[in-house]
C-alpha cells in the first residue's frame, strides 16, 4: 500500500502519522507528493516549526500566541473555567478532530477585540481637556474631543493592532460652531420669536439628511484600521429617501402632537402610530448607515428586519408597563394605609419608577446594539455582541453613584469601564481572509492633514 | 542611530508584516522581509501622542509604521503639531491636580459671584422690547390654553388696584412697559406673576386673599421688582450657562448625564430663582416705603397664603424656587420696623 511519503503533508501533521492510500494511487491528495510503496519518516514525525502558538488544551488546534480565546472557546487567560468544563466533558477524540475539520473548512476564527484603557490614565487627559475647555470658554473642546477620540480608538485593538483615529480638530471646530448657531437659532425661535419656529422646523428637516451624511462621512473616513480609513458613500438624497419616505409617518403623527392639548383620542393615534412606525424607520437608518460604509472596497450588509426591532421596544415598553403596574399596586396600599396624603408618597413612588425607566432604557440600549451587529457583516467579518439588559442598568446605575459620591471625578472611571463591558462582549469573528479587503486611492491615509480639509469637511455629530 | 521594532501597513491590505526601522541621520531605512526601502527623515508624518499608545508614522509611499512611542519620534514631522503641547500636560499628575483645583474655583467662583454679575450687566444692555412679544406670547399662549380665565372682579376692585399699580410704577426706569392683568385661574390659585416684558398678570384670588389693599400693593410691588430687576433675562442668561456647564462635564457620560447632573443643576437653578425671590423683596420694600406704605401687609398676607403647605415647604427649601416663607416674612417685618 503507497503511503505519502512527506513530513510536512498537511494529513500527518493533522494526525501524526503518514496517510495512507488505496493500490493504484500515485499522487497524495493532501500535499501532491508522488507516493512511495513503504511507510517512511515513522519515527521522525516533524514539528511544524513556522507555526508559534499554543495548543488548544481542550480541543487541540494551534493558535496564534497573541490570541488568548481558542475558535472553540477556550480562553487561555482564564484556563481554570476551561480546564473544569474540560473534565465534566471528557473530549472525544474522533468528534474534536471531525469539528476541528469542519472549522478548518469554514476557516472561521476570533480576531481578539480589547479595549486597554486605564481610568488613571484617561482621567489626566479628560481633566486637562476640560480645564482647557474651560479656560478658553468652548473654543478647545474641538480638541477635546480629538484628544478623547484618539485616546478611545488608539486602546481599542483589533488582531491586536489598535485602531486610528485621523480627525483634526479644526473641521470639528466648524462643525461645532454651526451646531451652536443651529442651536441658538432654534432656542431663540422657539422662545422669542415663535412666528419663526415652522420655518426653523422645515430648515431642519431640509438639513437633516445632510447633517447625518456628512458625520457618517467625516467620521468613516477619520477611522482607521492597519492604514485604511473606511468610507462613507451615502448621497444627500440617499439621506433624504431613508430618513423622511417611511419616516413622514411618525413625522406626521409627531405634528399632530403639537396641539394634543385636550385631544386625546388623536395624542393616542399620534402615540400608536409614531411607537408601530418608528422601529422601521430605526431600520431603514441603520440599514442606510452600514450599507453605505465601507472599508477596503467591501461594504456592511445589515439583515436585520424592522420586526426584530419591534421586538426590542415592545420588550422594554413591557418592563416599563410591568413596573408601573406593581408601582401602582403599591402606592394605592401605601395611600390606603396611611391617611395622611403627603407628596413624600409621591415621591416615593418615583424611585420605582425610575428604576423602571433606567431598565428598560438599558434594555433597549443593549439589544439594539445587539442586534445592530449580530445582523452586520463587513467582507468576511461577522460580529457577536452579547450585551445584557441587566448587565448595562448594573452599570448605569453603579456609574451614576460613583459619578455623584465623587462629584463628578469619577466620570473617566465610568467612560472606561463602559467601554470596556461592551468591548468584552464583543466577539469579531473572521471567515475567510482579511486579505480580502483591498485598499484604494479611498483609504489611503496618506492624504489627510490639516491643511487639505476642505469647507464641508466637518463633524456635526456631538 | 535608532532602531525601532514595529508593523508595517501597506494600505493595500489589511495585514500587519514585522518590520523595522533605522533612523540614520538624514534617512530611514524601512526593513520588512527581505525588501528595504530609504525615506528622507524630513518626509515622514507621525501620528500625535496620546498616552502610552504605539505612534503611527505616514509614509511617502502611502505605507504606514506603527511602532511603540520613542522620545526620537518627537522630532519628526507631526501630523498634529497643535496637540503636543496638550499630550505633554496630559501625562502629569500635578497637571492634573491643578486642573481639578482650577475647574473647582472656575466653577465656584462663576457660579456665585461672576455668571450672577456678568448676567446683571449683560441684561441692562439688553432693551426690555426685545421681551416684550415674548410675553404677549406666553400671556396668549396661557389664555389658549385654559390657564388663565376672564377676570371675575367688578370694575371698582380693578380700578382701584390699578390706581395703586400707577402710583407704584410712577417715577421708575421702566415706568412706560408696565402692564398690569387681571385674570382667573383655577390651576394658579393666588398668585401673581411677572412676565416678561413688564406685563405683570394677578389672579382673582389673589385680589380676594387681600384682606387690605395695601396687601394687594405689596404683591405688584414685588413683581415689579421682577420686572426693574430684569430677572427673567438674567435667569435665562443664567441659567442656560449652568446648563451648559453641566453638559460640557459630563459629555463623556452623556447617557448619565440627566440622572448624574438633574438634581445638582436644579439646585443650581432654584438657588438663583430664590435669589431673584429675595432681591424681588427686598425691592418691593424700599419701593413700598418709598411710597409712603407698610411692608407689615406683605408680611401679613404671605404668612395667610403660606398657612396650609408649610411643613412640605421645609422639606423641599433646596430645590424650590421661593424662599421658605418664613425668612421672607421675618425679612419684611424687619424692614417696617426700620
Amino acid at each position: 500500500m503507497p503511503f505519502c511519503p512527506n513530513p510536512d503533508c498537511d494529513h500527518r501533521r493533522r494526525l501524526g502519522q503518514s496517510a495512507e492510500f488505496l493500490e493504484g494511487v500515485a499522487i497524495c491528495s493532501d500535499c501532491g507528493s508522488a507516493l512511495s510503496d513503504t511507510y517512511l519518516f515513522f519515527a521522525a514525525v516533524r514539528k511544524p516549526e513556522e507555526v508559534r502558538g499554543w495548543t488548544c488544551p481542550q480541543c487541540g488546534s494551534i493558535n496564534r500566541e497573541d490570541l488568548a480565546l481558542c475558535s472553540c472557546g477556550y480562553d487561555s487567560n482564564r484556563p481554570v473555567m476551561s480546564d473544569m468544563r474540560d473534565t465534566m466533558t471528557a473530549p472525544n477524540p474522533i468528534e474534536s478532530f471531525l469539528l476541528r475539520d469542519k472549522e478548518a473548512q469554514e476557516q472561521q476564527r476570533v480576531l481578539a477585540l480589547e479595549f486597554r484603557g486605564s481610568a488613571r490614565e484617561y482621567f489626566r487627559i479628560w481633566i486637562v481637556n476640560l480645564c482647557l475647555t474651560f479656560l478658553t470658554l468652548g473654543v478647545f473642546s474641538a480638541w477635546a474631543k480629538v484628544r478623547k477620540k484618539r485616546y478611545f480608538y488608539s486602546h481599542t485593538t483589533l488582531d491586536g493592532t489598535p485602531f486610528q483615529y485621523l480627525g483634526q480638530p479644526v473641521p470639528i471646530f466648524k462643525g461645532r460652531v454651526i451646531a451652536a448657531i443651529a442651536f441658538i437659532a432654534y432656542y431663540l425661535s422657539s422662545h422669542f420669536f415663535t412666528s419663526l419656529l415652522p420655518y426653523v422646523f422645515a430648515a431642519g428637516a431640509v438639513l437633516a439628511p445632510w447633517v447625518i451624511v456628512r458625520s457618517a462621512a467625516f467620521n468613516a473616513r477619520y477611522s482607521a484600521f492597519r492604514n485604511m480609513t473606511f468610507h462613507f458613500d451615502g448621497g444627500y438624497l440617499d439621506a433624504l429617501k431613508a430618513l423622511y419616505v417611511l419616516g413622514i409617518i411618525p413625522l406626521f403623527a409627531q405634528g399632530m402632537m403639537f396641539n394634543w392639548w385636550g385631544k386625546y383620542a388623536i395624542a393616542a393615534v399620534a402615540v400608536i402610530v409614531l411607537s408601530f412606525a418608528f422601529p422601521w424607520w430605526m431600520k431603514r437608518l441603520k440599514n442606510f448607515l452600514i450599507s453605505r460604509t465601507s472599508y477596503g472596497n467591501k461594504n456592511g450588509v445589515f439583515s436585520a428586519t424592522g420586526g426584530q426591532f419591534f421586538s426590542v421596544y415592545f420588550r422594554s415598553g413591557l418592563i416599563m408597563v410591568g413596573v408601573l403596574i406593581i408601582t401602582g399596586i403599591f402606592s394605592a396600599a401605601m395611600i390606603a394605609l396611611i391617611t395622611k396624603k403627603s407628596q413624600i408618597i409621591v415621591l416615593l413612588t418615583l424611585i420605582p419608577i425610575y428604576a423602571g425607566y433606567v431598565l428598560a432604557f438599558a434594555y433597549v440600549q443593549a439589544h439594539s446594539s445587539n442586534l445592530v451587529w449580530n445582523n452586520t457583516r463587513l467582507g468576511p467579518l461577522r460580529f457577536q455582541s452579547t450585551l445584557r439588559g441587566r448587565g448595562m442598568a448594573g452599570l448605569y446605575v453603579t456609574n451614576a453613584l460613583a459619578i455623584i459620591a465623587s462629584l463628578g471625578l469619577l466620570i473617566p472611571w465610568a467612560v472606561m469601564r463602559t467601554l470596556k463591558y461592551r468591548a468584552d462582549r464583543m466577539r469579531v469573528l473572521q471567515e475567510g481572509e482579511l486579505a480580502e479587503f483591498q485598499g484604494s486611492d479611498l483609504s489611503a491615509v496618506e492624504a489627510i492633514g490639516a491643511e487639505t480639509v476642505d469647507f464641508f469637511d466637518m463633524d456635526l455629530s456631538l | 542611530m535608532i532602531i525601532l521594532e514595529g508593523q508595517y501597513y501597506d494600505g493595500r491590505r489589511p495585514t500587519a508584516v514585522l518590520a523595522r526601522m533605522e533612523f540614520t541621520g538624514r534617512e530611514a531605512i524601512l526593513t520588512s522581509g527581505r525588501t528595504s526601502e530609504r525615506y528622507p527623515v524630513n518626509r515622514l508624518n507621525v501620528s500625535p501622542r496620546i498616552g502610552k499608545t504605539d505612534r503611527f508614522i505616514a509614509l511617502p509611499n502611502g505605507g504606514q509604521f506603527q511602532c511603540a512611542d520613542h522620545v526620537f519620534l518627537g522630532s519628526l514631522l507631526q501630523v498634529s503639531p497643535s496637540e503636543g503641547p496638550v499630550a505633554w500636560l496630559e501625562e502629569r499628575w500635578g497637571v492634573a491636580l491643578a486642573g481639578v483645583a482650577l475647574i473647582a474655583c472656575i466653577l465656584l467662583a462663576g457660579y456665585f459671584y461672576g455668571l450672577p454679575a456678568a448676567a446683571e450687566r449683560i441684561a441692562v444692555r439688553i432693551p426690555v422690547e426685545t421681551e416684550q412679544a415674548l410675553g404677549r406670547q406666553t400671556l396668549d399662549w396661557l389664555d389658549e390654553q385654559g390657564w388663565f380665565l376672564p377676570t371675575n372682579l367688578d370694575k371698582n376692585t380693578r380700578e382701584s388696584v390699578k390706581h395703586g399699580f400707577d402710583r407704584l410704577r410712577s417715577g421708575l426706569p421702566l415706568k412706560n412697559y408696565y402692564q398690569l392683568e387681571f385674570r382667573a385661574s383655577r390651576i394658579m390659585g393666588a398668585n401673581a406673576f411677572a412676565l416678561p416684558g413688564g406685563a405683570i398678570v394677578i389672579t382673582d384670588d389673589m385680589v380676594k386673599a387681600a384682606k387690605s389693599p395695601e396687601e394687594v400693593l405689596a404683591v405688584l410691588a414685588h413683581e415689579i421688582g421682577h420686572v426693574e430687576l430684569r430677572h427673567t433675562l438674567r435667569s435665562v442668561l443664567q441659567n442656560s450657562v449652568v446648563a451648559v456647564a453641566a453638559a460640557a462635564i459630563t459629555s463623556d457620560a452623556a447617557s448619565l448625564s440627566v440622572a448624574v447632573a438633574g438634581l445638582p443643576v436644579l439646585v443650581a437653578q432654584t438657588k438663583y430663582s430664590r435669589e431673584f425671590e429675595a432681591a424681588a423683596d427686598e425691592y418691593a420694600f424700599k419701593l413700598l416705603k418709598r411710597k409712603g406704605y407698610s411692608t407689615a401687609a406683605f408680611a401679613s398676607l404671605m404668612e395667610r397664603l403660606a398657612k396650609k403647605h408649610e411643613q412640605e415647604e421645609r422639606a423641599f427649601a433646596y430645590v424650590s424656587t421661593h424662599p421658605v416663607t418664613a425668612e421672607r416674612v421675618k425679612r419684611a417685618r424687619a424692614a417696617a420696623q426700620e
